[in-house]
């Protein structure tokens, strides 16, 4: 029912920004869905083969902005063969054959070939953002395309990607016309690069907000460049290496002092931690600290540096860092909403490790804390129960134990009680990652209290299939789940089918599904590619049903099997 | 030994259960002094308590993994027992810690009252793709990489991106290097691939540890060959 001309109700719709709510816009009958559509500049795709580039380009023609997600989410711990898929070059191709005036494009999990880069940058005149995190399969080649031929250029992020530094010019590829650089990221490139074409592209850059420098990038550079750019909002720093008396380091206390918008600071790939002292002026500013990529820093000289940091939202760091150190952030940090530890030595033997008492002093101390990442030693229930009592806020919660089955320490039980708090406790929380020893007790917990949960990882834990079914039967929100090495099988699997499609993805490896169970939901369900991964090609000295599935991946789909499947996986 | 050669194998989860004796890895490496940067080699850190402390072993050793794992993984760090008293206690894992058997009911474990002590064990057996839990702990790939920066010398640079070959198929180009000064308790990492020459190296490293040009000359710069032998790295050519 039209009350208003298309146009009016296109302008309210600009109002409505979330994908969600556009997505349910669309959904309240035929004439809002074809003025949402038309209007539509933003779209999400979760899994690039839930739909067909064609499909997206006759429903959205007016797309500016595309981000695209490929592997599953344990494709970052080495559990998905490298070639299993994910190939963003089909997108780029199908959208340069459109009219598409694609503006924008961000990318996770996918394989990205220089092709790839080289046609996107040939194929869209106002290009500006080119966002890539945890990709592989490009060089600094095709990274160079980009850099020649997007005039307009404003954002070129990588985050965490392999690259095939070829060590190449392809910062010297940005043509001395481009000077719309808002945001530059090349921390992870491994490689030199050109410093003097770096110098000379900060300088053209005046909008320059955020920078993020490799290894490669020393301590001299750095200060240049914080001269010409004293506006930079985010800073990562690459090499962070040299002598205290030096006259480079008095030039850079100099330029840090300068750079009074600095909010959020990271890298520290290469630190001498004696020389933190020059950082401390932007500390008193900073909202987002990431430390985690300098294990040299640790112990007295790191706890200085937090102290100044009395405004941190989110804090990234490792675990040498330590239950002392986290106490130090507990009493600085009163505004921390985010706080990743990461281990500094995960296959160790944990001296330098935290445990759940830096868990609990950052709870007491930090009661706007939502969001954990936490690697630790070990946990009890009597701290989880304390955590979720102090933090009834967490929207995300993962612990990694790195020991996955270990019980509490104290009382040697499962940790079923502990989590349960949690999830009794924070009635917002979306995302969960289970560790430590757990019985299905922890997942009618679950089943019972997590209402908003919408993605859970579940690894060595449960005894039976019915910690699956607590969780599917009680879960309504879950779109994400994914398991590793529990022993749920076909009764399960089967119990419910249909709730696979309400979901985005279902992956369980190391279980106890059989190929028959597997071929069951694939023949229950159409709408589902229900893949078998199965690298040691077990399967095909044996075909019988009752054989075991090592890895599965589900998920629902609009177009069918996927044709560029490798040999080993099977889609039933 | 067979701990190198579960490294070359794309594993499914279950079969390094076979090739480990659970009993082996009783122990794992404490760190050095609390102060040293305490990375620990990327690869194996498994060595038998029994092993003389001030050996440094080698992953190149051709013990067999099932009876015992003297020589342990690459290049075992010196291991301080002080520090670690309970070490004894945990020589002797129960084979009912079949941690990757998930078929065992996970309270088995409750049943053993020493078990609390052995969980800590357990953590040695969760190591690098290839040679225990794939995948564990869930640390993202590309970070793994970032904190792997070789411990020690030259030697370690030539074998780890033969290794991790055979991991996957992906040759790991890391050349970064941990140097460590006699008397100075952290130690340093650089990136032998941004330098050119031995003098570029030399004086990155005098800056890192804030030798002044004039006592630069009374310091050495060595390195750890494949046999455990400490060479002089100038003598090598670039």
């Amino acid at each position: 029912m039209n009350y208003f001309p298309d146009e009016v109700l296109e302008h309210v719709f600009d109002f409505i920004t979330s994908h969600k709510d556009r997505n349910s816009v669309s959904l309240v009958c035929k004439s809002w869905h074809k003025i949402e559509r038309y209007s539509r500049q933003r779209v999400f795709i979760g899994n690039c083969y839930s739909i067909s580039p064609e499909r997206l380009i006759a429903r959205f023609p007016g797309l500016k902005s595309l981000t695209l997600k490929g592997k599953p989410h344990f494709a970052d711990f080495n559990l998905v063969p490298h070639d299993w898929g994910g190939f963003v070059y089909p997108w780029i191709k199908a959208l340069a054959k459109s009219r598409i005036g694609l503006e924008e494009l961000r990318l996770k999990r996918m394989v990205v070939s220089d092709e790839s880069l080289e046609l996107l940058s040939k194929s869209f005149v106002n290009f500006k953002s080119l966002v890539l995190v945890s990709c592989e399969g490009f060089t600094t080649d095709g990274l160079a395309a980009i850099a020649a031929n997007c005039r307009f250029l404003r954002e070129l992020d990588l985050q965490e990607n392999e690259v095939d530094d070829h060590r190449g010019h392809w910062l010297s590829c940005f043509p001395e016309s481009c000077t719309s650089l808002i945001s530059l990221n090349f921390a992870c490139l491994r490689g030199e690069v050109n410093l003097g074409a770096l110098e000379r592209l900060v300088s053209r850059s005046p909008n320059l907000k955020s920078l993020r420098l490799n290894r490669a990038v020393p301590l001299d550079t750095l200060q240049k460049l914080l001269m010409r750019a004293p506006q930079l909002v985010d800073l990562g720093i690459g090499s962070y290496v040299h002598d205290p008396f030096s006259e480079v380091y008095n030039k850079l206390k100099i330029a840090i002092q300068r750079c009074k918008s600095i909010r959020s600071l990271s890298g520290f790939l290469e630190v001498a931690p004696h020389c933190m002292s020059a950082i401390y002026p932007i500390c008193g500013n900073l909202t987002f600290l990431n430390l985690s990529y300098a294990p040299g820093l640790h112990g007295n000289k790191l706890m200085k540096l937090i102290q100044h940091c009395r405004k941190l939202q989110r804090l990234w760091i490792l675990d040498c860092i330590g239950d002392k150190g986290l106490g130090v952030v507990a009493l600085t940090c009163k505004e921390l909403q985010e706080l990743r530890v990461f281990p500094s030595d995960p296959f160790g033997a944990g001296n330098a490790a935290v445990t759940e008492e830096g868990l609990v002093l950052v709870s007491a101390g930090c009661p706007k804390l939502n969001s954990l990442l936490y690697f630790c030693q070990q946990m009890t229930n009597a701290a989880l129960i304390t955590v979720a009592k102090n933090c009834p806020n967490f929207i995300r919660f993962r612990l990694c134990i790195l020991d996955p089955i270990k019980p509490d320490p104290v009382t040697n039980q499962p940790l079923d009680e502990g989590f349960g708090a949690i999830v009794q406790s924070c009635k917002g929380l979306k995302r969960l990652s289970l560790s430590g020893l757990l019985t299905d007790q922890v997942f009618l917990y679950i089943g019972m209290y997590a209402e908003q949960l919408e993605m859970l990882s579940i690894a060595f834990a449960a005894d039976s299939d019915k910690g699956m079914l607590y969780v599917l039967n009680g879960c309504k929100k879950l779109r994400k789940l994914e398991i590793r090495d529990c022993p749920f099988g076909d009764a399960a699997l089967l119990e419910d089918v249909g709730k696979y499609e309400t979901m985005r993805s279902l992956w369980m490896s190391s279980c106890e599904v059989t190929l028959g169970g597997c071929k069951s939901v694939a023949e229950k369900m159409p709408s589902l590619n229900v893949e078998i991964i199965d690298e040691c090609e077990q399967m095909e000295f044996n075909l019988d049903d009752k054989q075991k599935v090592d890895k599965m991946y589900l998920y629902r789909t609009l177009v069918g099997h996927r044709k560029d499947a490798p040999e080993y996986v099977s889609i039933l | 030994m067979e701990l190198q050669l579960g490294l070359a194998l794309p594993p499914p989860p279950l079969i390094p259960i076979e090739t480990f004796d659970l009993n082996s890895y009783g122990n794992y490496e404490t760190r050095e002094a609390l102060g040293s940067n305490a990375l620990s080699w990327p690869l194996l850190k498994l060595g038998r308590a029994d092993n003389d402390i001030n050996n440094i072993h080698h992953h190149n050793s051709s013990s067999s993994s099932s009876s015992s794992s003297s020589g342990g993984g690459a290049g075992c760090k010196k291991r301080s027992f002080d520090e670690a008293p309970f070490f004894d206690e945990k020589r002797n894992v129960p084979k009912t810690l079949h941690l990757l058997l998930w078929t065992n009911q996970p309270n088995d474990e409750d049943d053993d009252p020493s078990n609390v002590l052995h969980e800590n064990s357990s953590s040695a057996i969760f190591k690098n793709d290839g040679e225990g839990l794939v995948g564990w702990p869930p640390v993202k790939t590309w970070r793994k990489k970032v904190h792997h920066q070789i411990p020690n010398g030259g030697a370690e640079n030539n074998r780890l991106p033969a290794v991790e070959n055979g991991i996957g198929g992906r040759a790991s180009k890391s050349t970064y290097v941990k140097v460590k000064m006699e008397g100075v308790p952290i130690a340093r990492k650089i990136d032998l691939s941004v330098h050119h020459s031995f003098e570029g190296l030399t004086n990155t490293l005098m800056r890192m540890f804030g030798i002044s040009d004039g006592n630069r000359k009374i310091f050495k710069l060595t390195y750890q060959d494949r046999e455990g032998d400490w060479l002089l790295a100038e003598d090598v050519p670039w």
